[in-house]
Formats: structure tokens, sequence, C-alpha cells
């Protein structure tokens, strides 16, 4: 009985979500009501099975495919959290979705997230997995597509960057059950290596796509201005983050041995530190404070995978901490974003300001969750940032620095957002600005307090949730809580934090607005350039890729034509050309018939005798 | 009621009832419309039965004349349930599509004619059986192609006979060639006769030009997006659901039932898959007029069910089979929206097409729904079958040539949204039409929602498909 409390998860957003979709248009209350029932109920019982340990198997297609669910620490810890951020979502959307249009479908979307987020954590065998993780998929796509009239750009974007992703991951999958002999996770454990080694590299690419690491990021700056804000807060801000990386951490330490001496632990440190450094010179010059949010987004996934590409305990701990102090800064920043969108009506930072005394709860829990992101002592961004910093540092200094100098483009980037859109003077037009209703600013208030919880109590969540996933072996006895014990990383940091803080002085000197605080380093020589080549999409890897498709594509049509050519042309050509031949001979002259007679019966006859 | 009267009535219903379908359209077009539904629907009503029959380990055997027998197995069984399951959903879709066209005596007359040679061909058990109704269905097709008269629709017609026509006499002669070495035409006894030994390349290679010319695989393919003249129902049901598959199940049926290849036939035939999949699939990128594109798309996909059963291996096999199935239900659906497409808007150039979302929604979700089925995303049918025959492929160690596919399914999803979007989506470059007839908007909805019942409840037809490789490569339960 107890194995089919599992399927709950699953069962009630899915069922939530089908009635939604049914509801007539003139209910449009109730939808939200539903969803709301539907996510409470929902976090009720992921925090009922929180602690318990079960397992569900039933066979389903013959050849070692068994349908098999199975909950427990990682898996409970990572419902539990994908649960609460449905329930806190959904309470936000009550209010900010109010008048939007398409709303049956809004929520029949978000609730199929979180039915299949549910199923990707619980799933113990891969290909259910991927079941689960691709049906994400196409309610990621629906999500956007009803974000606005030129959505379905950035909605197929996305389709098609996770889709083929999704395919390695299909054809790793394949290939880790041919070297495994089996598709149940927890009984899978290869070395890596060899085919080993690719087998990881194709799940990997699903993983890190996920959870949006360089090169698989694109669509997310783009599906920030289309798609509706709550989609935001909650995938690619918190769910895809936290699915993307558990699956990593998965493979990592439970289906491949991942260990500190292979080249794949360095592709991912590679990987991770790229994703940092890039994302965040981009967030740097944003003028809008969700795509601004987003390419954070992107930045902050970075130091999860450097953190897990280590390989390092340290790095680990602190990769998984990361995760969900990314989750809930993420989304809490994103949800203040939507709160300026639904109260001042734009999120253009050049329209903001001022707005600190008109919203003061949404300025304080902006203050909150930045200062958390940038890694400000004592809130939680700090801790796990430090043991990144700690795990990098020990695999080479060139990730650490790579990790410091995102921490410094970080903070001055909240610096600028924060200065431009709720310091300084107000706009004419948002003068009549109020604060936003109390069920918007309720979910923010709870994520901003667990943000400081998180810092100032962090053995609560390393200590419980964390340190159990990588079991006592691999701790050896270490306790990774409490205060860094590295003291001059922590000094660095720092030095770094003030660096940051003494360039936005400099820059709001020389320009005079927080909004161009960062104007020196977009418009340095050599950066300025690469910037606007940027902004133009000459690095999109989507955008590359699909010129390539199109180049190879038109080089196969020629050859395609080329075959046409030989049945239309060639072979007809040849057979009315034989034809014109053999119609000469046909002259109509008797003697010639005749001629033509006794030479085939000649012929006959010699045939026969011989 | 004894499985061998179900075996012939499968067989025989809609070769008897093409005899009164010009007739009775004489004086009713009524009657005639529903005497072509039934006479696909009871073929799969009987199939429906056998199935079960079979799966009890029955196996009908009757004889025909001269010698010449029928026989239901498992494979043949699913082959026949899947072919007059579609005809019946197409057939339906052409009472309203075919309505206001000339000939229409002609066009129920071929395409039930058709259907029955169809069905004659899956339970064939000897090769000249076989022969018969291949040719019987390469006619009809020539004359369904060439429905509409003008002169270069005929061309596209001939061009369509001439090519799997001559792969057809080739191979004939590898039939002969088989004949020569065994004795028999009958495929039982050419199984015991070459247990051992696998059959000559030369007719291997014959053989392989008819199975490659009627599935419209490289190099003889060029005749399937020609024949995209054709109307749309007969384009769902020639490109998509079943002319093409015969191919593809004369292969099941010869190379994996029945007799050996060398083993690097298992390796030659993957390569041509290959080539024929990513060309086509470049092609669809490129192509504009939407009943050519969905064609190329259908030669990419054969390429992937090639694959799957020339690896060879169970999970390929199972997984090559499914894929009839899944694409034949997601195909048949494109061909059908495009029919709606094209016949209420009279336009085919996908770039002069755009918004129709806004007035054809369900049109736009059915088409949306077969598209996900065919790029194989879960829980869409196609997913299956594209897993098992990839998985099979790493399996068996062929990963260099997964890798290769891996770029086509790639493929596959470019071309199909490139083609969505350029239709439903963006702003409304052509007359803003209605919805089709509800009987035609039935058909590509329930083959939409088909699609992804048949992924959600995969057991099923997987469980069938499983047992019928098992008795097909005479494997122990």
């Amino acid at each position: 009985m107890t194995q089919n409390l599992l399927f709950l998860p699953i069962i009630i957003p899915l069922a939530a979500a089908i009635i939604c979709i049914l509801t007539p248009r003139n209910l449009r209350p109730a939808q939200a009501m539903i969803a709301l029932a539907a996510t409470l109920i929902n976090l009720l019982i992921s925090a009922a099975l929180w602690g318990r340990q079960i397992s569900f198997s039933a066979p389903w297609l013959g050849i070692g495919f068994e349908f098999s669910l199975r909950l427990y620490h990682f898996s409970a810890f990572i419902m539990l959290s994908v649960a609460s951020f449905g329930f806190l979502v959904t309470l936000y959307s009550t209010v900010f979705m109010r008048d939007r249009n398409s709303l049956g479908q809004f929520y029949a979307y978000f609730l199929l997230t979180l039915s299949f987020a549910a199923g990707a954590v619980l799933a113990d065998n891969l290909l259910v997995l991927l079941l689960f993780w691709e049906g994400l998929l196409l309610a990621l796509f629906g999500m956007i597509i009803i974000g606005n009239k030129s959505a379905f750009k950035t909605a197929t974007k996305a389709f098609i960057i996770v889709g083929i992703t999704d395919l390695c991951m299909m054809t790793g999958i394949a290939l880790t059950g041919k070297l495994a002999g089996t598709l149940t996770m927890s009984q899978i454990n290869l070395p890596l290596g060899g085919l080993g080694s690719v087998a990881f590299i194709l799940l990997m690419i699903g993983a890190i796509s996920k959870g949006g690491a360089m090169p698989f990021h694109t669509w997310i700056p783009d599906a920030a201005v289309d798609a509706p804000l709550p989609f935001m807060a909650l995938v690619p801000a918190a769910l895809e983050k936290l699915l993307g990386i558990y699956f990593l951490t998965r493979i990592s330490l439970d289906l491949f041995q991942l260990n500190p001496g292979s080249w794949v632990s360095v592709l991912l440190m590679t990987i991770g530190a790229v994703t940092i450094i890039l994302a965040v010179m981009m967030a740097l010059v944003q003028k809008d404070y969700k795509r601004l949010l987003s390419y954070h987004a992107i930045s902050q996934v970075g130091y999860m995978i450097l953190g897990i590409g280590t390989a390092v305990p340290a790095g680990i701990i602190g990769g998984l901490f990361h995760m969900i102090n990314n989750a809930l800064y993420k989304s809490c920043l994103f949800l203040t974003g939507g709160s300026v969108e639904k109260q001042a009506g734009t999120t253009n930072l050049e329209e903001l300001g001022g707005l600190r005394s008109r919203m003061p709860v949404t300025f304080a829990c902006f203050v909150i969750t930045a200062l958390a992101i940038s890694g400000v002592p004592p809130f939680n961004g700090f801790f796990s940032r430090e043991l990144v910093y700690d795990g990098a540092l020990s695999r080479g200094c060139i990730f650490y620095v790579a990790a410091v100098a995102g921490s410094f483009f970080t903070a001055a980037s909240f610096l600028k957002l924060g200065h431009a859109a709720f310091l300084g003077k107000i706009n004419d037009k948002n003068k009549g600005v109020k604060e936003a209703s109390f069920a918007m600013l309720f979910p923010m208030m709870v994520i901003a307090l667990i943000c400081v919880l998180f810092g100032l109590y962090n053995y609560l969540p390393i200590n419980k949730l964390i340190q159990p996933v990588l079991g006592e072996a691999r701790l050896e006895g270490h306790d990774y809580s409490g205060f860094p014990h590295n003291i001059t990383l922590v000094l660095v940091t720092v030095i770094v934090l003030i660096g940051a803080l003494a360039n936005h002085i400099f820059g709001v000197k020389r320009t005079g607005a927080g909004l161009k605080a960062v104007d020196h380093i977009h418009y340095a020589p050599g950066l300025s350039q690469i910037y606007s080549m940027a902004e133009k999409r000459y690095f999109d890897p989507y955008e590359i890729g699909m010129k390539f498709a199109q180049f190879a594509a038109r080089i196969i049509w020629r050859i395609d034509r080329a075959i046409d050519w030989v049945y239309d042309s060639l072979l007809t050509g040849a057979a009315h050309a034989f034809s014109k031949v053999i119609r000469g001979m046909h002259t109509g002259y008797y003697p010639v018939y005749i001629a033509w007679s006794i030479l085939g019966t000649a012929a006959v006859l010699l045939f026969a005798l011989k | 009621m004894s499985t061998q009267f179900l075996l012939i009535t499968a067989v025989a219903a809609p070769l008897i009832a093409v005899l009164f379908i010009p007739l009775i359209g004489k004086f009713s077009k009524q009657a005639r419309n529903v005497l072509s539904l039934i006479a696909a629907v009871v073929p799969f009503i009987a199939c429906a039965i056998l199935a079960f029959a079979v799966l009890k380990g029955d196996s009908p055997e009757p004889v025909l004349f001269f010698g010449l027998a029928l026989k239901a197995d498992m494979l043949a069984v699913f082959m026949g349930l899947v072919s007059s399951f579609l005809s019946s959903l197409i057939i339906l879709y052409s009472f309203d599509y075919i309505s206001h066209y000339r000939d229409q005596n002609e066009y129920y007359f071929m395409v039930v004619l058709f259907l029955g040679a169809m069905m004659g061909l899956v339970f064939s058990s000897n090769l000249i059986l076989l022969y018969v109704f291949w040719e019987i269905t390469a006619i009809t097709s020539w004359r369904l192609i060439g429905f509409f008269r003008d002169r270069e629709y005929v061309l596209k017609a001939d061009k369509a006979f001439l090519v799997t026509a001559f792969g057809a006499l080739a191979m004939l002669i590898g039939f002969i060639m088989i004949y020569q070495t065994t004795g028999s035409f009958d495929l039982a006894a050419i199984k015991e006769n070459l247990k051992t030994s696998p059959i000559a390349n030369l007719a291997v290679l014959l053989i392989l030009a008819g199975i490659f010319s009627k599935s419209a695989t490289l190099p003889f393919h060029t005749w399937l997006p020609d024949a995209g003249v054709a109307p749309s129902p007969v384009t769902a049901l020639l490109h998509a659901a079943i002319l093409v598959k015969i191919g593809v199940y004369v292969f099941a049926r010869l190379f994996l039932a029945t007799f050996n290849m060398e083993q690097f036939w298992h390796t030659v035939v993957p390569v041509i898959a290959f080539l024929s999949a990513i060309i086509s699939a470049g092609a669809a990128f490129i192509e504009t007029d939407l009943k050519r594109l969905i064609a190329f798309s259908t030669i990419s996909q054969i390429g992937f069910i090639f694959f799957g059963l020339a690896i060879g291996n169970e999970m390929a096999v199972v997984g090559g089979l499914l894929y009839i199935l899944m694409h034949g239900i997601a195909k048949a659906g494109l061909f059908l929206c495009a029919g709606i497409i094209e016949q209420n808007t009279k336009i085919r150039d996908i770039t002069k097409l755009g918004g129709l979302i806004k007035t054809m929604p369900v049109t736009a979700i059915a088409f949306l729904l077969c598209s996900f089925s065919v790029m194989g995303i879960p829980p869409f049918g196609g997913f299956f079958s594209k897993y098992l025959v990839f998985s099979g492929a790493i399996k068996s160690g062929h990963l260099f040539i997964t890798a290769a596919f891996l770029v086509a399914a790639f493929m596959t999803i470019l071309y199909l949204f490139r083609v969505f979007n350029m239709v439903f989506l963006g702003e409304a470059r052509s007359p803003q039409v209605k919805e089709a007839s509800p009987t035609m908007v039935f058909t590509v909805a329930s083959l939409g929602v088909l699609s992804l019942i048949s992924g959600i409840l995969v057991w099923y037809p997987y469980k069938f498909v499983q047992d019928a490789v098992w008795q097909m490569m005479g494997m122990v339960k």
C-alpha cells in the first residue's frame, strides 16, 4: 500500500492539470483554486514522504525495462523542494496571472511540469526517467508558446535545443544499458574510460542541458522575455537546476565512478568555468530586469557543474548546496521582477528607478536575495560558493580564478540592477506604483527567509540534506557545515566583493546613473565589439547550428536532385536515343526486312546446331 | 468460425467487394462508399480475431489452388492489422475529400483493390503469390497517383510504376535463383532447405533492389516525392501507411524469417538506410511543397526501419516492426492534415502559408501530435520504436552507424518544426480558411490522439510484436 503512495506526487498534479484544461473559460478563478489546492496537497504528501525509503517496481516492457520508482533521501529532498516551489509559485500566480489569456493552459502546463518533475526524480529506471524528462520538454514548449504572439520562435528554439540533447541522452541510456546490462539506476555502477566515458558524456549532455549550462543555454534569455514570469521563476530558475544537477550528481556519484583524475572531470569543470564567466559577462550588460536574471540563471549553474566536476567532497557538497541555494534566491529574484512588472508595467530598467519607497517589501526581498547570490556572508550563497572555491582550488588555480571572477561580476551586476530598479530618481510614470498584494509577497518573503536561515544555520541543509547524498565513505569523517575553514579564501572573497562595490561607485560617479555603472566595462576597447557581436547572436550555438544545418541540407538537396535527374533525364534520354536507333532500322523497305529475317533464322540455326 | 475461413475472408473480402463497387456506384454513391468502408473494416475485424488465434499458437494455412497457400503467422497478422486499420480510417476520410472530383468509382475500386492485394501479400506463403500481389499493388498505385489526369501527373505516375516494376523484375530474378537452389517457391520449404547456408549474394542484391524500389530507399527513392501529386488520402495510403511498408515487410519476411544473408549485408543495409535517411532528411529541410516534404520525411523514416531490421537482434527487430505501426499512424495523420490544408487553402507551398492554427486548431494540434511521434518524443509512440532500434543497434556494437542515425534524428526534429511553424504559426499569409468537414477532422484528430495513446499503452503492441519476433526467429518463449 505504501508503495502506491509514490504515485501520488505524479498523479495528483497530472489529474489537476487535466481538470484545469477541461474547465470552461468562465470558471477562471476555479482553475487557480484547483491548481493551488493540488500543489498544496502535493506539498503535504511530499513532506509526509520525507524520510521514508520506498521502492516500487512492476514489469513493463520486456527485455529489462521495468517501471520502477525509488524514494530515498536524495530523491525525497529534491521532490520536497519541487513541491515547495510549486506551491509558492502557484500562490504567486493566482494574482500575477489573473488577467492573462490562456489561463487554463498555463496552469495545466504548470501542473504537468510538477508531475513530470516528480516522476523524473522518483524514477529508478533510466527509461522511465527519460519518459518524464522529455514530458517536461512538452510542458516547457507549451508554456513558452502561450507567452505572446511571437513566442513560438523561442518555444521552437527551446524545443529543438532540448530535444536534440534529449536524443543524445536517449542514446546514452541505450549505451549504459549495454554496458551495465540493466537500466535500473540503483544497480548501475560503471567505471569511466572507453565506452563508459562516451555513455557518461551523452548522459551528461542531457543533464547539463536541462540545467541550462553552455552551450545549451541560449533559449533561456529569450524565454525570459517571452514566457509568463511564474514559469521563469519555477522552471529555469528552480526546477531545471534541481533536476539537471540531481541527474548530474546521480551519474557522477552513483551510475559512473567519476574520479578527480579523469579527463571527464576536467571537461565538466571547464564547462562549468566557461559557463560562469561568459554568462555573467552577458548578464552584466543587460538592460532588462528579467533578461539580466536569466543570464544569472545560466551563470549560476556553472558553479554547480564546476563543484560537482571537481569530484572532491568539498566541491560536490558545494555544488549541491549551491543548487538548492540558487533555486531559492533565483526564483525569489524572478518573483521580485514579476512584482515590479505587475505593479510598474515594465521590466525595462531604463524606465524603472526609485521603487524602494513604493515597494519596500519587494525591495527588502530583493536585497536579501541579491546579497545571497553575490555570496555575501552570512547568507546562504556565501557558504556554498566557499565550498565550490575550496573544491576548485584543489583541482587547479585556473578554475578558482574563474569562479572568483564570476563572483565579482555577479556582485557588480546586482549592484547595477538594484540601483537601476529600486534606487535613484523615480520615473514620473511610476509615481503611482503601489506594493504588490500579499499573495505575491508571501512566497517572496518565505523564500528570502529561508535564504537567511540556510546561511546562518547552514548545518541544517548540509548535514541533513546534502552530506547523506555522498555517504559516509566519501566524507571520510569530515563535516563541511559551519564557517569555512579556509580563512584565506574568505579573505579573497571579501576583497573581491569590496572591489565590486568600489567598481560600482566608480561607475556611478563616472556616468551618474546606476544603470550605466558598468559602462566602463561594457564599452572597454575590445570588449564592446565582442558584446555587440554577441547581441547580434553571432555566438549563439543554436543560430550557428541552424545555419550549418541549412548549409548541409542545401548540399544534400543537390545530391538528391542529381539522383532524380538520373531518372528524369538520363534514363529517359537513353531510352529515347535507343528507340531512335531502332526506329531508324524500320525503313518500311521489304528487302531489308527479308534480309533481317534470313539473318535471324541463320543465327537460330547456328545456335541450334552447335 | 474456423481460422482458415477468417484468413480467406481477410484477403477475399476486399477482392470480392471490388467487383461490385463500380456497379453499385452507378446507382448510389452512398452505398458505394459504405461498401468500400466495409471492405476495409471486414479484414480488420478478421485480422483482430486472427490475432487472438495466433497468440494461442494457431497458424492457419489454407491452400488456394495450384498448391498456392496463404499462411497467418504473427508477423503477417500484425502487418494485416496495421494496414487494414489505417486503410479504414483513410477510406473514411476519403468520403468528403473525394466527393467533388470525377472518377470516384475508379478511386474506390483502386483503393479497395490495393487493400485486397496488400492483404494477400502479407498472408502469402509462396514467393509467386507474393510477387503477383506485389505487382497488383504497383498497378493500382500507378492508377491512383495519376488520379488527376493532368499530363505531368500521369508522367509522375508512370515514373513511380516504372521504378517499382523494374525493381520487381529484378526481385523476380532473385526469386528464380532461390528456386534453382532450393527447388521450391514455398517459404516453409525454402526455410527448411536453407537452414544453414546463406543465400547467394547476387540473389540478395536483386531482391534488395525490388524491396528498396518499393520502399523508396536510396537510390530508388525519387518517385515517392513526385507521387505527391496524388490525392491526399492516396498519398497517406501509399506513401505513409502501407505501400512503402510492403518492402519493409518483405525484407522481414524473407531475410529475417526465412533465410540468412552473408554477415556483411548486416552492415551494408544499415549504411544504405542511413544514406537514404540523411539525404531525404536534408531534402525535407529545403523542400517547400508540403506533400513532397512529408514524402521526403517518409523516406527518411523508412531508413530507420531498415536500420532496425537489418541489425537483426531481437530488440532492434522489435523496434523496427513497432516503427512500422507508429510511423504508419503518425505519417498517415500528417498526410491527411496536409490534405485538409491543401484542399481548403488550395496552396501547397509552405512559404505561402502561415497562422493557420487560429482557424484550424484541431488540424494543427493533430499535426503537432503526429510530428512529436515522428520525432520520437516520449511518451509518444514513435519514441519507443526509435529507442528500441537505437538500443538494439548499440547492443550489437554498431556504434558509428548509430551515431550517424542520431544526426538523422536531429534533422527530423528540425524539418518537422520548420514545417509546423511555417504552416500553422506566425503571420497569416494565406486565406483564412475554416476547418474541413467533421469526418475529415475526426480522422486526423483520432490519428493524432492514437500517436499519443500508442505510446502510453505501448505495452500491448510491444508484447504482440515481441511474440511475433520470437516466432519469426524461432526463439523459445
